[in-house]
């Protein structure tokens, strides 16, 4: 068992040090994982701008945010429940793997950025031309996979679901998208978080296939506004219908299996008394 | 007892990257020096010849389901973009959704009916080890929460596509990235935490009779098997 149990451990040794690779360039971290909802003097996306936010609160404070937002939020934090606040309820995703000290790389990258005239990351460039019914439809069609996004990501059917494609709805992975438009502040907030996800999930899935500005982010948005006009939220009753098919069909191929093994053997003594006792009449 | 983010952090990690790799290889040398060791035990030991009948509600629904289902999982891991071009149109998205529930439910039922028959006939119960009991449980387990994702978690077919099958290459190329699957929801964490279990726990179980599926039945040739003192002389003899 020796050598087996030297390879277990090579393995466990090896997986453990390449678990800490994270550490980017700051700013490379702060275009994956923050520009989807902030700018840097551009203005306000879903969160807030975040030009000059040493001035507006303490740094350790900051650090301590950026670290494990919902935890500040659950701790009940005034000021952090003001920026939940402003930002319509949209809460800040806690960072896997963030620290103290990746936070305060982060600040000291913003400090740098706010006091340039122009920051890299004044905001997506978002056009602001008029959706017209052929970008609804074609957006419908890219959230369905009707249409593949050209970068081979999972059409958003995949995990999220909206009104009116189909009697068994969308996916339950993530959240429904009904009223996404909304949630994150309209057309801009949309358009820049698509460009860029933020979330764990689908910054890992769109990382290497990011969605393409005017022929799927538009589209997409145009869709998402279409169906943020209704309230309605999502029915619950294509689950039941879902449950109801599959019961349905597993009586159905039960019934089958016991047909098709009409003829099965039944039991072994069984069958040797049934033979003996037509032997002796027979 | 509420653990500390950092305590989970590592729990994942622990769970995600070591327990996969761990499992894998406790699988594959056991498997081999089981075969080698002790090659006869390399077998489901039926108890069919004890209990027939209700056998039959557990075995077929058990074995037809769950040989779908496994089959669908290794082509998503494989496949992934033709699992989702398929899944381009909501209509056939449903119709492999409703298939996989299908037998999802047929593995489920022909599971249930079998753990009945092992409590409920004496002579199973005594061929019953404590190794398979625990292995009914983790099966048991496996395939409840997969039914449960399968209703409540829609639509698996695309998102494992999309997600799980990356970071499973991700594992396969000795480059683990959990940020896929981190976030899911508990239920899915452990349903994949309960198959890494399995994958490790099976060669010590009545499982390694997966290994020898007697495949060769399928194509060799006929055999004539006679019985005699039952039948009696055709007329004219």
């Amino acid at each position: 068992m020796r050598a087996p149990l030297a390879v277990v451990i090579l393995l466990l040794t090896g997986l453990a040090g390449s678990g800490n690779a994270d550490a980017q360039a700051p700013a490379d971290e702060f275009k994956k994982l923050c520009i989807s909802c902030h700018t840097i003097g551009g203005g306000r996306i879903v969160g807030p701008d975040l030009k000059d936010v040493h001035e507006r609160k303490e740094r350790a404070w900051l650090v301590r945010f950026i670290a494990d937002p919902q935890s500040m939020l659950a701790s009940g934090d005034a000021y952090a429940l003001k920026l939940k606040e402003e930002a319509r309820g949209v809460i800040m995703p806690t960072v896997p793997g963030m620290t103290m000290d990746r936070a305060r790389t982060l600040l000291d990258l913003i400090e740098a950025e706010s006091v340039l005239e122009k920051s890299q990351f004044a905001g997506v460039q978002v056009s602001d031309r008029p959706f017209t019914k052929e970008d609804i439809r074609r957006g419908r069609d890219l959230f369905l996979g009707k249409i593949r996004l050209a970068a081979g990501g999972a059409p958003c059917v995949s995990c999220h679901s909206v009104n009116g494609i189909g009697v068994l709805a969308g996916g339950g992975l993530g959240p429904d998208l009904n009223q996404v438009f909304e949630r994150l502040n309209g057309r801009k907030g949309l358009v820049t978080w698509l460009t860029a996800p933020a979330t764990t999930t689908m910054g890992a899935v769109y990382g290497d296939h990011p969605l393409e500005a005017d022929e799927e982010i538009l589209p997409l948005a145009a869709y998402f506004g279409e169906l943020a006009k209704d309230p309605q939220e999502s029915s619950q009753a294509s689950t039941l219908i879902f449950v109801l098919l599959g019961i349905a069909g597993t009586a159905a191929v039960l019934m089958i299996f016991d047909g098709v093994w009409k003829n099965r053997f039944r039991g072994v003594r069984g069958e040797m008394v049934r033979k003996s006792v037509e032997r002796v009449k027979g | 007892m509420e653990l500390s983010r950092e305590t989970l952090r590592y729990l994942d990690i622990f769970l995600f990257t070591a327990l996969p790799y761990l499992s894998i290889t406790v699988f594959l040398v056991v498997s081999i020096m089981r075969y080698r060791q002790e090659t006869f035990t390399y077998s489901s030991l039926s108890s069919q010849f004890l209990e027939n009948k209700q056998h039959f509600w557990g075995l077929v629904p058990f074995h037809y389901g769950l040989l779908v289902v496994l089959t669908g999982h290794v082509l998503a891991f494989l496949i992934p973009r033709s699992i989702l071009a398929w899944n381009g149109k909501p209509i056939r998205l449903y119709i492999l959704e409703v298939a996989a529930l299908v037998c999802g439910l047929l593995t489920l039922v022909g599971f249930l009916a079998a753990i009945y028959r092992r409590l409920n006939s004496n002579l199973v119960r005594k061929v019953t080890t404590v190794p398979d009991w625990i292995l009914f449980w983790i099966l048991l387990f496996q395939i409840v929460t997969g039914v449960y994702i399968a209703i409540f978690v829609n639509w698996g077919s695309s998102w494992f596509a999309a997600a799980v099958s990356p970071y499973l290459w991700s594992l396969v190329k000795l480059n683990p990235n959990t940020a896929f699957i981190i976030e899911m929801p508990w239920i899915v964490k452990l349903h994949m935490i309960s198959a890494f279990l399995l994958i490790g726990f099976f060669p010590f179980t009545r499982l390694v009779h997966v290994l020898v599926v007697p495949n060769q039945y399928l194509w060799r040739r006929v055999q004539v098997v006679r019985w005699y003192g039952f039948q009696r002389a055709p007329k004219g003899q």
